[in-house]
């Protein structure tokens, strides 16, 4: 079966939201290869077919066949991100694979929302670690009235607040932030391994 | 557990089985090996599904793939066992066989009851 200019546009769209959805969890180059891939799958089908009883319905048969471009994707998404995810356990591909879930299921949002949480913290260390060289004076310990009531960096000081704290707070805020970063990926991978075993159940 | 839930989990346990056994024989493209799995099984539900699988047995190193053009109208992407596929697909074939054996074994055995 040779497509029309509509038939064309119809594998065109299939392929174009195929796209569309590797491209927020996958790198370019597979979802090129991906995409190519299917692409030789439905005009190899195409080919094949006697275009009966007209062309829309032949093509509408194939793309079923093959199935929706977003169950598709999430195929690709399902084997590939996490399983890369857990079987690497490094920062990239876990926070790919929770983006994805976050986008796909609720449960997946809620999660996404608590490491969110875990990795903004140990960020918030490691920048404290980082800023204490930089801004000695702005960073450390908050106190008010000889009460602590915060850590951080202010710019400027509140009237009648009190910053103590040394140098000796770097080591101190690098080992937090990444006894929380190590905590914190641990559980995402935990988690996406789960996922992974409830899916395969 | 639903009769079909549990078809569903046997059709995902065995599919890579399947797709190493259908590539054993030779290099295949994806829809080779969709034909070939659809003329002897009824594994393949939704055809585009078996792409990402390849996919990961490739990223596993069990298969090697590359793409041909000018042999069709369209490049196709060929599948080829390795050799850790090759280890892989023999040691999965003993575990099959052992396993199948086993239930057959007890399926003899409770209908002898």
């Amino acid at each position: 079966m040779k497509l029309t200019d509509v038939g064309e546009s119809r594998v065109n769209g299939y392929l174009f939201v195929l796209e569309r959805s590797l491209k927020t969890f996958l790198p370019g180059d597979v979802v090129r290869d991906a995409v190519r891939e299917i692409e030789s799958h439905v005009r190899e089908r195409v080919a094949a077919a006697d275009g009966a009883p007209n062309e829309r319905a032949a093509l509408e048969k194939i793309l079923d066949e093959l199935g929706p471009p977003l169950r598709v994707a999430q195929a690709y998404s399902a084997e590939r991100t996490i399983d890369e995810a857990v079987a690497t356990g490094r920062f990239v591909p876990i926070v790919r694979a929770v983006g994805h879930l976050a986008q796909t299921t609720m449960v997946g949002f809620f999660t996404a929302l608590g490491l969110l949480v875990g990795y903004a913290t140990s960020f918030a260390f490691f920048a404290f670690a980082v800023l204490k060289p930089i801004f000695p004076d702005n960073v450390g310990i908050q106190y008010v009235h000889g009460f602590p009531v915060g850590l951080g960096a202010h710019f400027p000081l509140s009237p009648g607040t009190d910053l103590r704290g040394g140098y000796w707070i770097i080591p101190v805020a690098l080992f937090c932030g990444l006894g929380i970063f190590i905590a914190t990926n641990r559980g995402a991978r935990k988690y996406l391994a789960w996922w992974r075993e409830r899916r395969l159940s | 557990m639903p009769l079909d839930t549990w078809q569903e989990q046997l059709r995902r346990g065995s599919l890579d089985l399947a797709i190493l056994l259908t590539v054993a024989s030779g290099p295949r493209y994806g829809l080779a090996i969709i034909q070939h799995l659809e003329a002897f099984t009824d594994l393949v539900v939704t055809e585009g599904t078996i792409y990402p699988i390849l996919g990961r047995l490739t990223r596993e190193g069990l298969l090697a793939s590359q793409w041909v053009e000018g042999e069709a109208p369209h490049p196709r992407k060929y599948y080829t066992l390795t050799r850790a596929g090759t280890k892989r697909l023999s040691d999965m074939k003993v575990q099959w066989r052992a396993f199948a054996e086993k239930i057959d074994r007890l399926i003899a055995a409770a209908e002898r009851g």
